[in-house]
């Protein structure tokens, strides 16, 4: 863990010195004079020894100091927390969705294999992978939103506005996100749970007269769940980046507008802050997934 | 040719050859007992020969006729025109075209980086802790974001968009290969070789990645379909390959934003995108289950339940 997060913040570092030529003038755009160069030189400290910004990087870091927006004139951490809110909302419903809809899709298509419902679902899935989730967005909102009306076609209510505006808002983007996660999550339950359904425990519960839903319900399914939460916890990781390209579907201000706008303003504090926020985001899901083993599969044990 | 290589280069002749001819029927036979694999494997045929014949089927993709901006579908423009009046037909054909050129390069590119990196790191244990480190690290982001981020540094081009997309899925290769050396390095005819003399290097070349190749050319076909979406999405979100280059996120980012007067700038890009992934979805599904051999197992298993 403590490696790879030197090495993501390693990566984010060396992101504004990948391009080329000189940072600062790049940042500053090509109408700008020598002295606004220098002024954005000393404000990032890019003038400095590359080792010497290292270290201050890892300093800065380690204090939760993610520096000045050159654009937005406010603390990256503040631009990102005024910006996280729709974000983890959007990921949070989105995963939730995936999971109602993938698990048990994908458990009664391997109990009933080869039915006309696992074949029906298991179509549906390899259409739901092949869909990317702003493509869903855009024709969600052409038909919900433009043809139907049903609900907004942009925009975001946030909390303090009241919880069902806000749900209202995000119904659309959250469905974009979940429901291609949601196909994968039912392949990955189905093929787990036609995995168990074949042990030797399973013949021996059937062996020994135990009804068709114990065995099902029971001892397979706890079993397939130990792949299936691992691909949870990467959903919740995957749905957070998709977040971040469907907001720009739904024109919701969260972290993904935030990094693409500072993208097109070459705004590089905010671009390395909101990249290290999501990728520890990103990580701890990862970490929790690991964790999560310990209680699910007791022949797990971290020493 | 020194006597010991050449004892090598016999022991390894006959493997290579006889692999060679047990796997070409299973091709086959695979192919026309799955239809659904051979479903997959012509739609991505129909893409290739529409993206190669792109200058050949449809007209120029960036020529402008502001007057007929946002045509409805019809003779003159098969799929409409564009806020610009550009004809949507071209510029999804030719966006065909960009979609493989950017999959192609990207699975060459992560080949390479991942290959290299795979290979090294499951070699040498002295390497194995920084290189993978560093792929780990580089996996601990998104695929999005990192591409964004990369795109945000390197600048709006193709290659640009290439060479992000590259470096994102590198590690992903990477893992895999060095899996299947961890354990080929201890099989015994790499012992064989390095006991006939053969250097690390013919090792590596001629011995040890020659196998560890069918699980990567599994994920070749994956990456190829990430790769196609990444770019999709990058340019969608304005930060891929420049405005004026025909590419499918480029017409559905511009798309958005005429929802409502004219759909056809989502539905045609849209309908190319689902079609492409879905015929790369289906072939690399057909061609894990003809490469992997705990899969096949399982295959045979189900269809003798069926």
């Amino acid at each position: 863990m403590i490696p790879v997060a030197l090495v993501v913040a390693t990566v984010a570092f060396v992101l504004i010195h990948l391009a080329p030529g000189d940072p600062a003038s790049i940042i500053a755009g090509p109408d700008a004079s020598a002295d606004d160069v220098k002024k954005i030189e000393r404000q990032l400290g890019l003038d400095q020894p590359l080792p010497v910004q290292l270290v201050h990087w890892y300093g800065r870091l380690a204090q939760g100091d993610l520096g000045h927006s050159i654009f937005l004139r406010k603390p990256v951490t503040e631009a990102i927390v005024d910006r996280v809110e729709p974000t983890l909302l959007l990921t949070v419903f989105a995963t939730l969705i995936s999971v109602v809809i993938g698990v048990p899709a994908g458990v009664l298509s391997a109990r009933h294999r080869n039915s006309v419902a696992d074949q029906a679902f298991m179509a549906l899935a390899l259409v739901g992978i092949s869909i990317p989730n702003f493509l869903l967005g855009l024709l969600f909102v052409l038909v919900f939103g433009v043809w139907l009306g049903w609900f907004p076609v942009a925009g975001y209510s946030p909390l303090e506005d009241g919880l069902v505006k806000t749900a209202r808002s995000l119904v659309m983007p959250a469905l974009a996100l979940g429901l291609v996660q949601s196909a994968l999550i039912a392949r990955i339950a189905r093929s787990s749970m036609l995995d168990v359904l074949q042990e030797p425990f399973i013949v021996a519960g059937r062996a020994k007269g135990l009804g068709e839903r114990v065995v099902v319900y029971k001892h397979a399914l706890r079993n397939a769940l130990i792949p299936t939460i691992t691909i949870i916890g990467i959903s919740f990781a995957i749905l957070i980046s998709g977040a971040v390209v469907v907001e720009t579907v739904f024109n919701i201000p969260g972290l993904g507008r935030l990094i693409v706008s500072a993208v097109l303003r070459r705004d590089y504090p905010v671009i390395q802050g909101v990249v290290l926020c999501v990728a520890a985001v990103y990580m701890l899901a990862n970490l929790a997934v690991d964790l999560s083993y310990l209680v699910i599969d007791p022949r797990v044990k971290y020493r | 040719m020194t006597p010991l290589a050449r004892a090598t280069r016999v022991i390894d002749l006959p493997r290579a050859g006889s692999g060679e001819r047990r796997r070409a029927p299973a091709w086959l036979a695979v192919l026309a007992r799955r239809k659904i694999t051979l479903a997959g494997l012509v739609l991505v045929a129909v893409i290739v020969v529409v993206g190669a014949l792109a200058p050949v089927i449809a007209g120029d993709p960036t020529t402008m006729d502001v007057a007929a901006r946002l045509t409805r579908p019809g003779q003159a423009h098969w799929f409409g025109t564009d806020d610009v009046g550009r004809d949507v037909y071209s510029r999804v054909v030719h966006g065909a075209r960009l979609s493989l050129i950017v999959g192609a390069a990207v699975v060459l590119l992560s080949f390479a980086g991942g290959i290299t990196g795979g290979v090294l790191a499951g070699y040498y244990p002295a390497l194995d802790n920084p290189i993978m480190r560093v792929m780990d690290g580089l996996m601990a982001f998104p695929a999005i974001v990192l591409a964004i981020a990369l795109m945000a540094s390197l600048g709006p081009s193709v290659v640009n968009v290439i060479v992000a997309i590259g470096v994102v899925y590198s590690p992903r290769v990477a893992r895999v290969v060095r899996g299947s050396v961890l354990v080929l390095k201890e099989t015994v005819y790499v012992e064989a070789a390095r006991a006939l003399g053969a250097s690390d290097g013919s090792v590596m070349v001629r011995h040890i990645l020659p196998n560890c190749l069918s699980p990567v050319i599994v994920q070749g076909s994956f990456v190829f379909a990430a790769a196609v979406l990444t770019e999709a999405a990058l340019s969608f979100l304005g930060v891929g390959v420049p405005p004026y280059v025909p590419s499918w996120g480029n017409i559905l980012s511009e798309g958005r934003l005429y929802l409502q007067q004219a759909p056809w700038l989502v539905l045609y890009p849209g309908a190319a995108i689902m079609l492409t992934i879905l015929g790369l979805n289906l072939f690399g599904d057909g061609l894990r289950d003809l490469l992997d051999p705990k899969i096949r197992g399982l295959q045979t298993e189900r269809q003798r339940a069926s």
